[in-house]
């Protein structure tokens, strides 16, 4: 069996439907009209111990209620869940001494005290032990270089200390599954690179299970071989991430501003796939052109003021992938 | 279990001394804060005085036996503030989504969240009610044995459960309509004030409701009556010598209710 096992798990949310006006609002204290909201849908997947996923897809499609249900913080409404052997809705404390959790948008840390206070109470609250404690601390600290902020109160701490600080807390009891979501976000690029290869060293030495939700392409592809992408509540694709990426890496996006508008406009090779006044997006394959090539088509027909070039984002993959199928 | 209970208990009180030295961070608000609160209850007190100036008393209490029954409820409120007073702003954790970190560690989440905050702001009425109970007691020439001070400090700890028993409860609003700092402010805040008079100022139904339903009467009326042997025309004073258990079947009552709200918050994560 699987390290955590996900079978036909859904999850339906009740909304208030809100009323206009003051008498809207009045009768809405005694009468409710309540919406569905299906966040996850029959969703399954296994994941083995050891391995390194990347749970992906775009805002509210359901990634955070799917860990919600892998860390017993939500019941589903239907479906099995098992992390460990463990339901984790029905043994949630138990569950929690198994797993780790970073929550990149929230800190888990005591904001108003010196960082290394954090440290030694959530070594009560886990009861770990003093010689696991250390040795834990000095591995973090070696790694992620806590000592130069251990003394300062977490909410001084920027947001690449803090999210060290957070990923390194959520070790501290050795769990065998960590659940990251959204940790590089906002982080400078020297800051994702050094939480990117913590994980990594994580998984490697520790033979840790990380399952990471992400927004940035860019961790899935430094950190996990599979990803799982997710949309609407539905798994639309569970596989390895090389075969995304063969299938839709190789698409490059040139933005231009150009000095006039040109509606006659026609790249041979890139495809117009988006326009806000004189901002253009192509889409072409590098492959088959060089950006250079795209560029000269298009400057042949317009001034062009200004350009970037840039990688399809993951809601533009996505996109692609429900047009082409997959 | 034993140990169990052992560990928890030394798990409290350093998540509590982390709280206190997290107040401490910020000593000017936390002086203020003190000062504001023992100046505020020396107001109403001032205003009793001014009151009782024109009426001689007020349902048969003289002065400083009302001061006596306003200080005994501001004590017991000071006791209820140190581990309490932080469960009306649930809300904020819940709206923030800071909660679900009380639920992915493996401790209860009611003790977690209760451990989160020792209120030392509480100094204040702790500070005042301790002063104005002493000068009452001097004031009024009593003298107590040993059953009497049971009595007291019986009154103290029940006062502390039923109004920390409320507390959970509006807290425990947050988990239905994500609100509940706004009901502290509507509901506790004037049912406090109600309960610095003698109870006989009000209609029968609304004292029968503060005996039965919210036992607000045994904080310190019923108490008063039993410590300055007063009497009630239908209650013995000997009630008030129940505050602790009273206390005790109320917050529990309520705690079940904050985990019945718990539960649904883990059906709809709201």
């Amino acid at each position: 069996m699987s390290l955590i096992e996900v079978k036909e798990l859904s999850k339906q949310y009740f909304i208030a439907k809100r009323q206009e006006g003051m008498g809207g609002a009045i009768r809405s204290l005694f009468h409710r009209e309540y919406l569905t909201k299906i966040a996850v849908e029959d969703v399954s997947f296994s994941i083995d111990a050891g391995e390194m996923v990347g749970y992906i897809g775009p805002n509210g499609a359901g990634k955070s209620t799917t860990i919600k249900m892998l860390t017993g913080i939500l019941v589903p409404t239907s479906g099995e869940v098992r992390v460990g052997g463990l339901i984790p809705y029905q043994e949630r404390q138990k569950n929690a001494r198994q797993i780790g959790v970073v929550f990149g948008q929230r800190s888990q840390l005591w904001w108003d005290l010196p960082t290394i206070e954090s440290f030694e109470l959530l070594k009560q609250v886990y009861f770990v032990s003093d010689g696991q404690y250390r040795k834990n601390m000095d591995i973090f600290t070696e790694i992620l270089g806590l000592d130069e902020f251990y003394q300062t109160p977490v909410r001084q701490l920027s947001l690449g200390q803090r999210m060290r600080a957070d990923i390194a807390a959520s070790l501290l009891h050795n769990p065998s599954i960590l659940f990251l979501d959204e940790p590089t976000i906002g982080l400078d690029v020297v800051a994702k690179e050094r939480m990117r290869t913590f994980i990594q060293e994580m998984n490697k030495e520790r033979g840790i299970t990380v399952i990471l939700t992400t927004h940035d392409m860019s961790d899935i592809e430094k950190l996990c071989k599979r990803m799982i992408l997710i949309d609407q509540g539905r798994v639309m694709y569970d596989g390895l991430l090389s075969k995304v990426k063969d299938h839709f890496g190789k698409m490059r996006i040139l933005i231009v501003d150009l000095e006039r508008d040109n509606p006659q406009l026609r790249v041979q090779g890139a495809e117009l796939i988006r326009e806000e006044g004189l901002r253009k997006w192509f889409r072409f394959n590098k492959e088959e052109y060089t950006a250079a090539q795209i560029i000269n088509r298009v400057s042949e027909q317009a001034e062009i003021v200004d350009l970037a070039l840039d990688e399809p984002e993951i809601d533009a993959i996505i996109r692609q992938m429900y047009e082409e199928g997959f | 279990m034993w140990q169990t209970w052992v560990s928890s208990y030394r798990l409290y009180f350093q998540m509590v001394s982390a709280s206190i030295r997290a107040q401490m961070q910020y000593r000017y608000a936390f002086f203020m804060n003190i000062l504001g609160w023992a100046m505020s209850y020396a107001g109403t007190a001032v205003t009793m005085w001014v009151m009782l100036h024109s009426f001689e008393s007020i349902e048969g209490w003289t002065l400083w036996e009302l001061i006596f029954l306003f200080a005994l409820a501001i004590l017991s409120w000071g006791v209820c503030v140190l581990f309490f007073f932080h469960f009306r702003s649930l809300d904020q954790y819940i709206v923030n989504g800071t909660f679900d970190r009380f639920l992915v560690r493996p401790i209860h989440p009611f003790f977690h969240f209760m451990a989160m905050k020792f209120d030392i702001g509480a100094f204040g009425q702790l500070l005042f009610s301790v002063l104005a109970l002493s000068i009452a007691f001097w004031k009024l020439e009593l003298s107590w044995g040993f059953v009497k001070w049971a009595v007291l400090f019986g009154a103290v700890m029940g006062g502390a459960l039923i109004q920390g028993g409320i507390l959970v409860l509006i807290s425990a609003m947050a988990f239905w309509t994500t609100r509940s700092e706004r009901f502290y402010w509507v509901v506790m805040f004037p049912t406090k004030s109600m309960m610095n008079f003698p109870l006989t100022l009000y209609p029968r139904l609304l004292q029968w409701f503060f005996i039965f339903i919210v036992p607000f009467a045994f904080v310190n009326y019923l108490p008063a009556l039993f410590l300055l042997e007063k009497s009630h025309p239908s209650y013995s004073p000997l009630w008030g010598t129940l505050s602790p258990f009273v206390g005790l079947i109320f917050f529990w009552f309520c705690f079940r209710i904050w985990m019945a709200g718990l539960n649904r918050y883990k059906s709809t994560g709201s």
